[in-house]
C-alpha cells in the first residue's frame, strides 16, 4: 500500500501536532503518525507546561480550550537533605490571570487534544503507526515505511517530531548514531491521588491555582533534581537523573524516588495519597550542544527530536520550544510547497525562522548551563551547606553565638571549600 | 507508598507484544564491565546474575524510555526500536 501526502509528520506530540495543525490550516494534505493507540499515550514529563506563545496565535483563548489542570501561581526552589529543607518561594498574582504563565497538564489528555485540533483542521491522524525507516531517493527523503505492515507513505517533506531518541532523524543521517550519556537524563515520576481540597489546603491554593516545586539535594549525590507539582486532584512527584552520573552511582531510579517520597517534608505533602501511575522518559538535557542537523533534503527535525530543551536548574523548558519549532517547521514546509523546493536549501528557512525566534536564541544563551550542572557539589554539598547554615542560625542550644559572617564562612569552608565556592559562583555566573 | 518495579503492572498499563522490541546479545553483556543498564533501567528489565554469569532481559514491563539504549557501553543490542504500533506501555494520566 502506498499513499501520498503533501507532508508527513512523525510523532503526534506537541511538536508534531503543532506542525500538522499549521500545515493543515494552510491547506496542505498532512499525515500525522503516532505509534501509540492515541496521541500522548507514550508521553510523560515532569513538568510545567510553560506558556505556549506559538499556540496562543493558533488558539487566541488557549487556556479556555486546552485541557489544563492548574495554572502555576507559586514557584519554589528547595534545598534538601535527608531530614531538613530550605525553601525559596515566589508567589505572584500576575500568574493568576490570563495569559497564564504556566500550567500542569496530563500529557495523554493534552497531546490528544492538540492532535485532535490538527485533525479538525484537516490533518489525517494515523495511530498505531510506528515508523520503521525513511524512504530516500536520489539523496532526498521522500517518505517513510511503517513497522507493522510495511506500508509506505510518500510526501516531498517529512517532519521528524518523534521525540528524544528520534530514529527518524538517525535514519535520515541527521543525528549521531550514539548518544552521549552525559547529554541525557531520565525522568521518573509517581502520580499520587489526593482530593482537590486537600491539595488546596496543603499548598495554600484556591480555585485552579497550582504550585510547582523544584528540589535540589534529594538524589543522594546523583546529578539531578526532584520536583513536586499540583494537578487538579493529584500530585506529580519525581526525579530527573543524569544518565552518566546515575550509571556510575550504581543506584536505581526507583530506590531514589522511594527515598525522596519518604523524606519527612515530602512525606507530609503526600500523606494519605495513593499511587496512581509510575512512568519514565528521557530528557535531552544537553540542549544546544547535542542538537542534530535540523534540516536535510526533504526533512526537518523539531521538538525533543532536535534536543530543544533548556535546563537552568530553576526551569526545565521543552514543550514551549517544541510547539514553537513545530509551528515554524510547518510554516517552512508550506513555503517549500509554494516554491516547489524541498531541498536542504529550500527548507533552510526553518533554521532561519528558529534563529530569529526565542528558540535558538535561548538554546544558545543557555548552552553552558548543562556543563555547569555537571558539578557534583551542587547535588549534595550545597544543600547540606544551606540547611546546615539555617540550622545553626535558628538553633538555640545554650552555647554563645558567632557572628553570621563567621557562621556562613565556616559552613562554606566545611561543606564546600572556599576555592570551590568561588569557582562555582564564577561558572554559574558565566552559564546563567 | 512505594514503587516496586517487580509489581509495575499494578501502577502502569501495558499491551504487551509477544515480539520483543529490544533484543540483547547477552554474550556481549558477559564481557561488559559496567552493566549500567542493570541499575539505570527504571523498570528493572535487566538482571545480572553473578552466579551464572548471565544477563536476563524481560521486555514486558519496559517503559520505552531509552535509558538502556543510551547507557549501554557495548552496543549490545541486536535490535532496539519502539514496539509495533499500539503495543507497549500505555500511560493514562501522567
Amino acid at each position: 500500500m502506498k499513499q501520498s501526502f503533501d507532508a508527513i509528520v512523525v510523532g503526534a506530540g506537541p511538536a508534531g501536532s503543532s506542525a500538522a495543525l499549521t500545515m493543515a490550516r494552510a491547506g496542505l494534505k498532512v499525515a500525522l503518525l503516532e505509534r501509540g493507540d492515541f496521541p500522548g499515550e507514550k508521553n510523560m514529563f515532569g513538568g510545567v507546561l510553560h506558556r505556549l506563545t506559538a499556540l496562543e496565535e493558533a488558539f487566541p483563548d488557549f487556556w479556555n480550550q486546552a485541557p489544563l489542570e492548574r495554572h502555576i501561581v507559586k514557584k519554589s526552589l528547595t534545598f534538601m537533605t535527608g531530614e531538613s529543607s530550605f525553601n525559596v518561594n515566589f508567589d505572584t498574582e500576575a500568574s493568576d490571570r490570563p495569559p497564564y504563565n504556566g500550567y500542569t497538564i496530563y500529557r495523554p489528555r493534552f497531546d490528544r487534544w492538540l492532535a485532535e485540533e490538527a485533525v479538525k483542521a484537516g490533518a489525517t491522524l494515523l495511530t498505531r503507526s510506528t515508523v520503521d525507516d525513511v524512504v530516500i531517493e536520489k539523496g532526498k527523503v521522500v517518505g517513510v515505511t511503517m513497522l507493522r505492515d510495511g506500508a509506505e507513505l510518500r510526501a516531498p517533506v517529512v517532519i521528524a517530531a518523534d521525540g528524544v531518541l528520534s530514529f527518524t532523524a538517525k535514519k535520515a543521517g541527521l543525528r549521531r548514531p550514539k548518544f552521549d550519556p552525559s547529554h541525557q537524563a531520565v525522568g521518573v515520576k509517581a502520580m499520587v491521588d489526593l482530593p482537590k481540597e486537600v491539595i488546596d489546603d496543603r499548598f495554600g491554593l484556591v480555585r485552579d491555582q497550582g504550585a510547582s516545586n523544584e528540589i535540589v539535594g534529594c538524589t543522594e549525590g546523583v546529578r539531578g533534581g526532584g520536583y513536586l507539582y499540583t494537578n487538579y486532584d493529584s500530585l506529580s512527584i519525581g526525579l530527573v537523573l543524569h544518565l552518566s552520573s546515575l550509571s556510575q552511582s550504581g543506584k536505581t531510579p526507583y530506590d531514589l524516588l522511594n527515598a525522596f517520597m519518604k523524606q519527612p517534608q515530602m512525606a507530609k505533602m503526600l500523606r494519605g495519597g495513593r499511587l496512581l501511575e509510575y512512568s519514565a522518559h528521557l530528557v535531552p538535557e544537553g540542549g544546544y550542544e547535542m542538537m542534530p542537523e535540523i534540516v536535510g533534503d526533504g526533512i526537518l527535525v523539531a521538538g525533543d527530536a532536535a534536543a530543544m530543551c533548556i535546563v537552568t536548574g530553576l526551569n526545565l523548558e521543552g514543550i514551549n520550544l517544541a510547539t514553537q519549532s513545530g509551528v515554524l517547521a510547518g510554516k517552512a514546509a508550506v513555503e517549500a510547497h509554494a516554491k516547489k523546493d524541498f531541498s536542504r536549501a529550500g527548507l533552510a528557512v526553518y533554521r532561519r525562522m528558529l534563529e530569529e525566534s526565542y528558540v535558538l536564541k535561548d538554546l544558545k544563551l543557555y548552552r553552558r548551563t548543562p556543563g555547569m550542572l555537571h558539578n557534583d557539589r551542587i547535588y549534595s554539598q550545597y544543600p547540606e551547606m544551606v540547611c546546615g547554615l539555617m540550622d545553626e542560625i535558628y538553633r538555640i542550644d545554650g552555647a554563645p553565638k558567632d557572628t553570621m559572617t563567621k557562621v556562613l564562612l565556616r559552613a562554606a569552608r566545611e561543606k564546600v571549600g572556599l576555592k570551590n565556592l568561588l569557582a562555582d559562583v564564577y561558572s554559574g555566573w558565566r552559564a546563567l | 507508598m512505594n514503587i516496586n518495579p517487580d509489581e509495575i503492572f499494578d501502577t502502569t498499563s501495558f499491551n504487551v507484544d509477544r515480539e520483543p522490541h529490544i533484543v540483547l546479545d547477552t554474550e556481549i553483556c558477559k564481557k561488559c564491565d559496567q552493566r549500567a543498564c542493570v541499575n539505570a533501567c527504571p523498570a528493572r528489565c535487566y538482571t545480572w546474575s553473578e552466579e551464572d554469569g548471565k544477563m536476563t532481559f524481560v521486555h514486558d514491563g519496559c517503559l520505552e524510555c531509552g535509558t538502556c539504549y543510551v547507557v549501554c557501553a557495548r552496543d549490545a543490542f541486536t535490535r532496539w526500536r519502539y514496539p509495533r504500533g499500539g503495543f507497549g506501555v500505555s500511560y493514562r494520566m501522567t
